[in-house]
């Protein structure tokens, strides 16, 4: 029966999420952004706020309603979104897809209270590559595997404890639980053009020994498009709460700059560009809705979330792009947020697999 | 709950119209070709065209277990869609502001009539406030004297007559209000216009006619003023939206279908760097196809629950309008594009859809108008802004 209507859980997810969003995120992001990195007490407040820790429930997980945190987390700052949306991803894969061992270690190390993260390393350094056929490479060995590759974009790379590694196996892809501090493995920072309070990361693995249990699932590997599906809709839903940011800042800019006699926003031009903004925020939103709950449904999501991150990504980036041309000269300098999220959301909507639901 | 799945009766109602629109393409290209010059010369509608149920007239009967009534109709024209043109001859827009707004006595004398919705003039389209035929009460007579003329009037030369927007005469400060008549097709006055050729939409007739002097008794002037006039829109726009997706979604399916058979399948899997043009291409279509199916159905769940008569939908439906009228222009446009120039010839319906659905992001308020009522709700202004 098709509603739109959130349960009252996630109307207080959501109203929550907006607030920590609005009082801690917003202020800070542009340090994040200068930083490069995301200040430890605002990650110990999203911690603290157990949006990662939830995902270990198989039973009370829901996608839709983690749609909705990063909705509005991102709308205060995109690089917060995606690192919970990384940490969120990477105890997903594990407790949808780990064997009973895997799921009891890994699980384990959400119990402290400081933010405690597994990433997803999905992306290779290489042009025009596709997430769907890496080049990063498992080998059978006598007492387990050997990997080598190396992969790119990994959320918080200098913090993460594991990587979930997506690699080949057999000719198809696989996926493999990797200690940060295995032997064989590098982690070198790249700040990339946006979300660099992510800290970004390459992450080199050069015969990397893995025992057997490093493999997701163990004997019967994983199922990697359905991470891939699942971060397609989370990084939909960060792009949704980007979109929203830009528009909330350019409505009362525009009505209060004045040009040739009258407000901006009464320009048509403009105004036209902000009711794009409004439409196009409310169809990747029920675009990003309909992924998630096919999702947390168990149908197959893959088109709808490929659907839903193509559009976010083709809108988001018009959305900041005229965001940026109605400020002006004020659009281009670091005085505003718009052109951090101009470089943000060029950055989101090429991403692949870093932000789980 | 979130949920986007389709009730059992809901699925009912889809398979009723996709059967319809099954049979209704089998006559689409008799259909466009033999209503050039107007309306069909042979009779199309559904217990003829499809010899089934006619799927508009089960939801009315049993709307009983769907999503709401009005999310099931909007689902149901975006599985059959213009080709079949079911529910244009049954739901006569005129007919349906009678309905909502007349008196028990207006409907009595005539609710039994089909009457088209008489708004647009020559001078006066996307801005009503130019509308200059008008009307005068005659109390001598008791009657109205209307004057003036209307054109791109839907079904006009078919129907028995139409609802029509008027000026009354000037108030104490000497503006005009907006008065509704019940105008009748053959009536003294009422001046005939052939029907109007077109590029599409050939099989939805188009016409126009002129008021000279035409004398109308008192029971024909409705209550319905302008705003209530132009309320029934935001019923009608994710309709308009919805069979525009309908006729996108027959286009979208041929293009799929021709791709597979030359051996290009879409892969949804693989990332955009793996896909070729084409494949490319088409995905991107169909996101912008989903994109205006969530807007669409969004504003008729948020009729559901307001209430038809309620404004508070408004600008939902203006999204559901802009998105899928813009959205029909590129989806259509493309297609014929990735296809090549085989996409052209009358031998498929490819061409035909291209040119019917171009309409959707022009009548019922273009997209510029949409965008002018999304953008004074969101920025807070009336006419500073239009
Ligand atoms: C097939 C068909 C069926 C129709 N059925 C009916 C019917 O049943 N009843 C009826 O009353 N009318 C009907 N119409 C008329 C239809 O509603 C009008 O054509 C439409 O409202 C646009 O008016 P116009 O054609 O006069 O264009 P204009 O008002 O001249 O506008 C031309 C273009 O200018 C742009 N524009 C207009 N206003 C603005 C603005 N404020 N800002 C920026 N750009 C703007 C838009 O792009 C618009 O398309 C029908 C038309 C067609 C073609």
């Amino acid at each position: 029966m098709i509603s739109f209507e959130l349960t009252e859980e996630q109307e207080i997810i959501r109203s929550t999420m907006r607030e920590i969003s609005r009082d801690a995120l917003s202020p800070e992001a542009r340090r994040h952004d200068l930083d490069g990195a995301i200040g430890t007490a605002v990650l110990d407040t999203i911690w603290q706020a157990g949006i990662v820790q939830a995902q270990a429930d198989r039973e009370s997980r829901s996608p839709v309603s983690n749609v909705l945190v990063l909705e509005e987390l991102a709308a205060g700052d995109a690089s917060v979104a995606l690192a919970v949306g990384a940490a969120s991803g990477f105890v997903q894969a594990v407790t949808d897809q780990g064997s009973e061992a895997q799921r009891a270690v890994f699980l384990a190390s959400l119990e402290g209270d400081r933010f405690a993260a597994g990433t997803i390393a999905a992306m290779e350094p290489d042009f025009v590559g596709d997430v769907t056929r890496p080049a990063t490479r498992v080998l059978r060995s006598e007492d387990g595997f050997t990997l080598s590759g190396r992969k790119t974009m990994v959320p918080l790379a200098a913090q993460s404890t594991h990587f979930l590694v997506i690699a080949d196996l057999d000719g198809a892809s696989d996926a493999f639980i990797v200690d940060a501090s295995a032997t064989g493995v590098t982690i070198e920072a790249r700040q990339a053009l946006g979300l660099r309070g992510l800290g970004l990361g390459e992450v080199n693995f050069d015969g990397v020994v893995l025992p057997t249990d490093a493999r997701l699932g163990e004997g019967n590997g994983a199922d990697v498009q359905r991470i891939i599906d699942g971060a397609r809709v989370g990084l939909a839903a960060a792009m949704l709460g980007l979109s929203r940011a830009v528009m909330e800042h350019i409505i009362p800019y525009t009505k209060e700059r004045v040009v040739h006699g009258s407000p901006l926003a009464q320009k048509q031009k403009i105004a036209f560009d902000i009711a794009d903004m409004r439409m196009e925020t409310d169809a990747i939103r029920w675009m990003t809705w309909k992924a998630a709950w096919a999702l947390e449904t168990g149908l197959d999501a893959t088109r709808l979330a490929q659907l839903a991150y193509t559009y976010a990504g083709e809108r988001v980036m018009q959305i900041a792009d005229n965001g940026l041309q109605s400020m002006g000269g004020h659009g281009f300098v670091e005085e505003h947020p718009m052109e951090m999220w101009y470089r943000n959301a060029r950055s989101l909507s090429m991403l692949e697999s870093v932000a789980g639901v | 709950m979130v949920d986007f799945s389709l009730t059992r009766r809901d699925e009912e109602l889809v398979a009723l119209a996709e059967r319809e629109n099954k049979i209704a393409l089998k006559h689409a290209r008799a259909a466009d070709v033999h209503s050039i010059d107007g309306a069909l010369p042979f009779a199309l509608p559904h217990p003829d065209v499809a010899g089934l149920q006619d799927p508009f007239e089960a939801l009315a009967n049993d709307h009983e277990g769907t999503s709401s009534e009005v999310i099931a109709e909007a689902l149901m024209m975006i599985s059959s869609a213009a080709d079949a043109d079911l529910r244009d001859r049954d739901h006569a827009f005129g007919s349906l502001v009678l309905e909502e707004f007349g008196t028990d006595e207006q409907k009595a004398k005539y609710g039994h009539l089909k009457l088209a919705i008489g708004l647009t003039e020559p001078g006066a389209g996307s801005d009503p406030s130019m509308i200059r035929s008008n009307s005068r009460y005659d109390a001598e007579t008791g009657d109205y004297v209307l004057n003036g003329e209307k054109t791109f009037i839907s079904f006009f030369n078919i129907y028995d007559g139409a609802v029509t927007l008027v000026r009354g005469e000037p108030d104490e400060k000497g503006n005009r209000p907006f008065h509704t008549f019940v105008v009748l097709r053959g009536q003294e006055g009422v001046g005939k216009v052939p029907s109007i050729r077109k590029m599409g939409m050939r099989q939805h007739d188009l016409a126009g006619f002129s008021m000279q002097d035409v004398r109308v008794p008192e029971i024909a002037k409705l209550s319905a003023d302008f705003a209530k006039t132009f309320s029934k829109f935001n019923h009608n726009r994710p309709l308009v939206a919805a069979v525009a997706l309908g006729t996108c979604r027959s286009m979208l399916d041929f293009t799929r279908e021709r791709l597979e058979a030359r051996g290009i399948s879409i892969d949804y899997a693989k990332g955009a760097a793996g896909r070729s043009a084409a494949e490319d291409r088409l995905i991107r279509m169909e996101a912008l196809w989903e994109a205006a199916w969530g807007v669409t159905m969004y504003a008729k769940w948020k009729q559901t629950q307001v209430g038809t008569p309620s404004y508070d939908y408004r600008t939902e439906a203006s999204i559901s309008k802009a998105i899928a009228g813009k959205a029909a222009r590129t989806i259509t446009q493309t297609c014929l594009d990735i296809l090549g120039p085989e996409a052209l010839s009358e031998h498929y319906l490819a061409e035909k859809w291209f040119r019917d659905v171009r309409i959707a992001d022009i009548y019922e308020g273009a997209g510029e108008i949409q965008r002018v009522l999304v953008a004074r709700e969101m920025l807070g202004y009336k006419r500073e802004l239009n």
